[in-house]
């Protein structure tokens, strides 16, 4: 099985639909997986480790019901086989508070979730083409 | 025989005891104690018996013996003696009833340093002591209060011994005297009330008074019987009935027209509390029986006295104390503690004898009673704040420490103070008047000085006993020690209400910060939980527009208004997660350079308001002191709405300037636009409240909201001018420190 392009945890049906057109509007190559919630997050991840189908960008939502999207960055980042996964935290909150701690704990960037569709698509296109280049150029 | 002279300068110490004299009804013969050889004897004994009196004085008592049993073969004078001084005491002995010459006579017996003293006087049989003294005692007691116990035992004691006049005289605190009751026969000027000097009865007089409870001057007029005695030492004659009187004394009696005294100590707690004085016009003589029956009603007073001051002071202290508790509880019931304190029926002034009060309380000054005026009271007040070495303070002179006071010493010539702050000058005073200035003197108190033979200054007692009228100045009724301890409980109670309500104040304070912590925190939960629906709302608005190519053109208008909507509410979003930021961030103090500031401010206004025709005036600009980002927000509000209400003046202007003044730095922010309606003055600062004249133009009313609440966070002032149409200046002002 293919590795997926982007991991994507969100627990709102709304923008997991939202992401879903936005990406493929991006490019409709891009492979997309998502999780609903913190446990089905970490399972899903380690499956894919064990498969050696580590995805190339993982977008976490911060809140998150029972297991927060820092407690999965924490999981991702005690796996050897993901340390240089890019983790995005992506979140409504635009407080200084969660920005640091989510930096603090690894994470790779911080976006806050646009709003509406039309800054969602320049948001990914951009994060798409920055890391997936960036990523490209790496290896 | 003495040879003291009395004078000025020793009046204190005229040796009385030591007379060398009796008086001359009765007669005496001292006797060693040891050897029973007769030492001393009245020159007057051979008026009783047959004996040349110069004889006796080293003869044995044996000599003195064989004369008396020739009148009376009962009498062994010896073993009486020896009796005595086996028990140590002649109280059992006394009075021994002997007859000489066939009349009835007591031999009163006395042992003073080694000397015993025999006197012999005569026994009348005309009263039934006994009885009238039960009779007297129950009469007496019947007596519901003090005055009325004072009154009936003057009454008791003149029915049993006769004499004209009967006073209870009462020592006052500086050593005065005053005749508190009286019974006396009608034809006589009353005494009653009359003051007399403390040297009237001096200090060693008093001291015998103490040591012998009835003293009798039987007939001033007589003659005094001289001692004849063959020993150096003159004879001590404390404990003799029949010691002759002070020759002042003496004299003092005449002036007054008074022939024969009688007194009764009064003692209450070991202290000489008063005297039962009782004056003859006329020689009168009681007997030894009577003599100590009128002493056991002095007794049996002095323990009642004891009993009804205590009783008479506990009920006065349980007065102040139901007072102090029916203060404390009107403190619990009433929100005002100077309500409590002065306007119900007992008022702080009832914790005392006091006759007006003031409290000063948080800056004002509150009347009860009589007291001087406020403006008085207040300065008295400053100078006990500065005088005040304890949390209380009494005087009953006070216009001799406090000069002012003279001015009002009719109404305060005593207070008592009581500190409930000294920082606050908070403070409680009991005034009490300036007493009854008028003290009615048994006739002049000074003495009046005689030169002597040798041009000495010689005391003479005064002539005059017309009541003499003195002006006591300055002085009022004294303190006592229940009067400040109810104002000190008084003190405490007060002191704790106030304590309590501060505590209520303080935990209000803070329940309401919490509240405000609380309305922050919800706001800005509140407002986060709005965005994500607010985003779906618009994304899936903006996706419609995107992916559904056949929808008509008035579906699309529709569409674009929600979008706008969202975009709408996601502003006001913001603007309140803002303010609550402004709430709740920390206030990091710098010095921030204002210059750069206002012009990077100007730049991104005009680019984000698309102003490029405003003319932005930039003059002084004075650093301030705050947190750099808030100083920021504060100063891109006011310009921000400066440019966006001069927009439609066709040249819009903002002039920006600082002034240093005062301790603070005030920035003016003067537009030209549309102006405010100043009557809706205090509504501009409100969260969401935007003028009439704005409705086209874009805005929440959160910015100067916003503006307020920094500059108070500041410990600043923002306020504004305004005139319709002409423009609006607004002032910030930021202290210095």
């Amino acid at each position: 099985m293919k590795a997926p392009d982007i991991f994507y945890v969100e627990d709102d049906p709304d923008y997991v639909f939202f992401m879903e057109n936005a990406i493929q509007e991006i490019g409709d190559n891009l492979v997309l997986r998502v999780a609903s919630d913190g446990q089905e997050a970490i399972s899903s991840l380690k499956r894919l480790i064990d498969e050696k189908t580590v995805p190339k960008l993982i977008l976490l939502d911060l809140n998150l019901p029972n297991i927060s999207g820092l407690d999965i960055l924490r999981f991702i980042r005690e796996i050897p086989a993901m340390k240089t996964v890019p983790v995005l935290l992506f979140s409504t909150s635009d407080s200084p508070k969660d920005v640091r701690a989510s930096i603090e704990f690894g994470a790779n960037a911080y976006v806050t979730k646009p709003d509406g569709y039309e800054k969602l698509l320049q948001c990914i296109d951009s994060v798409q083409k920055f890391w997936f280049n960036h990523h490209l150029r790496v290896n | 025989m003495s040879t003291f002279q009395a004078d000025l300068t020793n009046c204190d110490r005229e040796p009385i005891q030591i007379p060398g004299k009796i008086q001359s009804h009765g007669f005496a013969v001292a006797v060693a104690q040891k050897t029973l050889i007769i030492t001393a004897v009245s020159d007057h004994i051979g008026s009783w018996l047959p004996v040349d009196p110069d004889t006796l004085p080293g003869s044995p008592l044996s000599v003195l013996e064989n004369l008396l049993t020739k009148h009376d073969d009962n009498l062994s004078v010896t073993q009486l003696l020896q009796l005595g001084l086996q028990r140590q005491s002649f109280d059992a002995i006394n009075p021994h009833a002997i007859t000489l010459a066939g009349a009835s006579f007591y031999l009163i017996c006395s042992l003073n340093k080694g000397t015993i003293l025999l006197e012999f006087e005569p026994a009348s049989l005309e009263y039934d002591i006994q009885g009238s003294v039960g009779r007297s005692a129950s009469a007496m007691l019947g007596g519901k209060n003090l005055q009325a116990l004072l009154h009936s035992a003057a009454t008791e004691i003149k029915r049993i011994i006769g004499y004209d006049r009967v006073m209870i005289y009462k020592f006052l605190e500086d050593g005065h005297g005053e005749v508190i009751a009286e019974e006396k026969e009608a034809h006589l000027d009353s005494f009653y009330g009359l003051h007399y000097p403390a040297s009237d009865i001096p200090k060693q007089a008093r001291a015998l008074y103490k040591l012998n409870l009835t003293r009798l001057i039987a007939d001033v007029h007589s003659q005094d019987a001289a001692l004849l005695a063959n020993t150096e030492e003159p004879l001590d004659l404390t404990f003799a009935q029949l010691r002759a009187v002070s020759p002042i004394h003496i004299q003092y009696l005449k002036n007054m027209g008074v022939a024969s005294s009688f007194s009764i100590s009064l003692i209450a707690h070991d202290q000489l509390w008063g005297l039962v004085a009782c004056h003859n016009y006329s020689p009168k003589y009681i007997d030894y029986k009577a003599r100590e029956g009128a002493k056991l009603l002095g007794q049996i007073l002095s323990s009642a006295l004891e009993y009804r001051q205590e009783e008479e002071d506990a009920d006065k202290v349980a007065a102040f104390k139901s007072s102090a508790a029916m203060l404390a509880a009107y403190l619990a019931k009433d929100k005002n503690l100077v309500d409590a304190l002065t306007s119900h029926e007992r008022t702080l002034v009832n914790c005392t004898e006091a006759h007006g009060a003031a409290l000063l309380f948080e800056n004002t000054v509150t009347l009860v009673g009589q007291t001087p005026a406020e403006t008085e009271v207040l300065a008295l007040a400053a100078w006990l704040k500065q005088n005040m070495g304890d949390s209380v303070y009494h005087t009953h002179q006070l216009p001799e420490i406090y000069r002012p006071a003279s001015a009002f010493k009719e109404k305060a010539a005593g207070i008592l103070s009581c500190l409930i702050s000294r920082e606050l000058s908070e403070m409680m005073i009991w005034f009490k008047p300036e007493r009854i200035s008028l003290v009615q003197w048994a006739g002049n108190p000074e003495k009046p000085a005689e030169p002597g033979p040798e041009g000495l200054m010689q005391l003479s007692p005064r002539k005059s006993f017309e009541s003499w009228t003195q002006e006591v100045r300055n002085t009022s009724e004294r303190w006592t020690q229940e009067e400040i301890t109810a104002v000190l409980s008084l003190r405490e109670i007060v002191i704790a209400d106030i304590n309590n309500k501060a505590t209520a104040i303080r935990t209000l304070n803070e329940k309401l910060q919490a509240a405000y912590e609380e309305l922050d925190t919800f706001s800005y939960t509140i407002s986060h939980d709005l965005r994500t629906p607010i985003t779906s709302i618009r994304t899936y608005a903006e996706m419609l527009l995107k992916t559904n190519f056949g929808l008509n053109e008035s579906s699309r208008k529709m569409i674009n208004r929600i979008v706008a909507g969202t975009e709408k509410m996601n502003f006001l979003i913001r603007e309140v997660l803002n303010l609550s930021k402004v709430g709740r961030a920390e206030i990091v103090m710098t010095d921030v350079e204002m210059g750069p500031l206002i012009g990077e401010i100007a730049q991104e206004i005009k680019t984000a308001m698309k102003a490029a025709d405003e003319t932005i005036e930039v003059g002084a600009t004075p650093p301030l002191r705050g947190d750099r980002t808030m100083l920021s927000q504060v100063f891109s509000n006011i310009i921000g709405n400066g440019v966006k209400y001069s927009s439609k003046n066709p040249a819009p202007r903002v002039k920006i300037n600082g002034v240093v003044a005062g301790g603070e730095t005030v920035y003016s922010i003067a537009d030209n636009g549309i102006g405010i309606d100043v009557s809706y003055y205090d509504r501009v600062f409100e969260l969401f409240k935007r003028m009439d004249n704005v409705a086209d133009i874009d805005g929440t009313g959160v910015g100067l909201a916003i503006v307020k609440r920094i500059v108070e966070r500041h410990q600043g002032r923002v306020w504004f001018e305004s005139k319709l149409g002409t423009g609006t200046t607004f002032f910030v002002a930021f202290r210095n420190r």
